[in-house]
């Protein structure tokens, strides 16, 4: 019974401190047509860990939802865009990471990726202090940036720790 | 291995402004293709006048080296009898092969696109002799450039164009300079703005013109060879995710064409078919 409850707890640890985006809306500008979307959609499905991609051309807005344990980093989403002559706006994301830095000037790490953001808060501030060091999902906005770079910041709007 | 394939084919061989895929059918439209795309165009064209009917089958490739740079083979066959003037806007006999470079690209919002595109290609003679008067001519490679600029947008798209056609001689004779323009109005209704895993639909004004320059045998300016015709019609693209169906028909708004050398052309045809390959490939972080 002890190795059974061991087996399982060791099984959760990689889960908990698994790090990685679990979803990308990312805004595109400049889609007219239906290739445009399909071209869209099959960039974004050659990224290795995309599970669903869903494209609004009315809306510019590009849906995209990551299977579990990936380690696609946010400038693959933004080539993707470039690579089919398209500009890509703010991208809303959900991401599981950890919080580095001091309080007065957090970090967010998307372990497995380059990714790594300073922390702003778009609304109300979260108690950053609490949560360095551990593993989070934070649900924000990564600003527009000019081709080939990524946000230096993220805009959080929820913070919670994964426990 | 395929890339290195069609761009040996684009190279060795050499491209007519004939706009497809994404665009108009008989006018110039900015559209390139993705990074690492390739596209397929297949289609026949044809023309009919009082000296008899001229069809075209038409074989366009095209691979996108940059978002922004494809280089694009064409190779049209032509069969039928007829007498009718060089044409740029229309495929005929020759081979080309070039580049496209969309040089200004603005993307303002949503859905819409401001951009320019050049090209620039060499053409050659195909295994085919023309009909009419320009049968009898011996032909030479040529090169040929064209500049678009318009709008792309979910409702409405507008492109203007040009381009400019020289030949070389070959003994003594020489086909006539080209000068080809165009003016396309699309619209797409409100209740065709669907999604994209349906038929997307537009439907185009298509205004063409071209002037044709003196033929030159043996020496000498043929008489009465220049021409100068202006083409209005409308087409309709029909695109389902990577397959693209176009057609659309102009009939003669003004023509200064002599009767006798080549007849009275009253229509053009075209229907197109193309299919859209894109790369899935991706960089790794």
């Amino acid at each position: 019974m002890k190795k059974i409850i061991t087996a399982a707890i060791l099984a959760l640890i990689p889960l908990a401190a698994r790090a990685e985006y679990e979803q990308v809306n990312l805004t595109v500008f400049g889609m007219d047509c239906a290739p445009c979307a399909h071209a869209i959609h099959v960039s974004m499905k050659g990224i290795q860990g995309v599970n669903t991609v869903d494209v609004d051309l009315n809306t510019g807005l590009v849906t995209i939802k990551l299977t579990p344990g990936n380690s696609a980093a946010i400038l693959q989403f933004n080539q993707a865009v470039e690579k089919n002559g398209f500009t890509h706006k703010d991208a809303a994301i959900v991401a599981r990471g950890k919080l580095t830095g001091i309080p007065s000037a957090p970090f967010f790490e998307v372990a497995g990726t380059q990714d790594r953001f300073a922390l702003v808060p778009a609304a109300t501030a979260v108690d950053i202090a609490s949560l360095l060091g551990k593993t989070v999902t934070i649900a924000g906005t990564l600003p527009q940036v000019s081709k080939g770079k990524i946000p230096d910041t993220l805009r959080y709007n929820t913070i919670t720790e994964v426990r | 291995m395929k890339s290195l394939m069609v761009l040996a084919c684009a190279v060795a061989l050499p491209g007519i402004a004939l706009a497809a895929d994404h665009g108009p059918v008989f006018g110039y439209a900015t559209p390139v293709n993705s990074q690492r795309e390739l596209s397929f165009d297949t289609g026949i064209f044809g023309r009919n006048g009082s000296l008899g009917t001229q069809f075209s089958t038409a074989s366009g490739f095209g691979y996108g080296v940059t978002p922004h740079i494809t280089l694009n083979a064409f190779l049209p066959g032509t069969f039928g009898t007829g007498s009718f003037p060089e044409s740029r806007i229309f495929p005929t006999g020759e081979w080309s092969a070039g580049a496209s470079w969309r040089f200004q690209h603005s993307v303002t919002s949503v859905g819409k696109r401001i951009e320019s595109t050049a090209s620039l290609a060499a053409v050659v003679p195909g295994p085919q002799t023309d009909t009419g008067v320009l049968a009898t001519l011996h032909r030479a490679p040529g090169v040929a450039g064209t500049l678009a600029t318009g709008l792309a947008s979910r409702s409405q798209y507008a492109w203007v164009g040009g381009g400019y056609t020289r030949f070389a001689e070959a003994s003594h004779d020489r086909r006539p300079d080209t000068i080809s323009w165009s003016g396309v109005y699309g619209y797409r209704p409100a209740s065709l703005r669907r999604g994209y895993d349906q038929w997307d639909y537009r439907g185009f004004a298509e205004f063409t013109g071209e002037h044709t320059g003196n033929v030159r045998t043996n020496g000498a300016i043929l008489p009465n060879s220049s021409t100068t015709t202006l083409w209005l019609g409308p087409s309709v693209l029909a695109i389902f995710k990577n397959i693209a169906i176009s057609g659309g028909v102009q009939g003669p708004v003004f023509r200064d064409e002599s009767d006798t050398t080549y007849g009275r052309e009253r229509i053009r045809f075209a229907l197109n078919f193309s299919y859209l390959k894109y790369s899935a490939h991706t960089s790794s972080h």
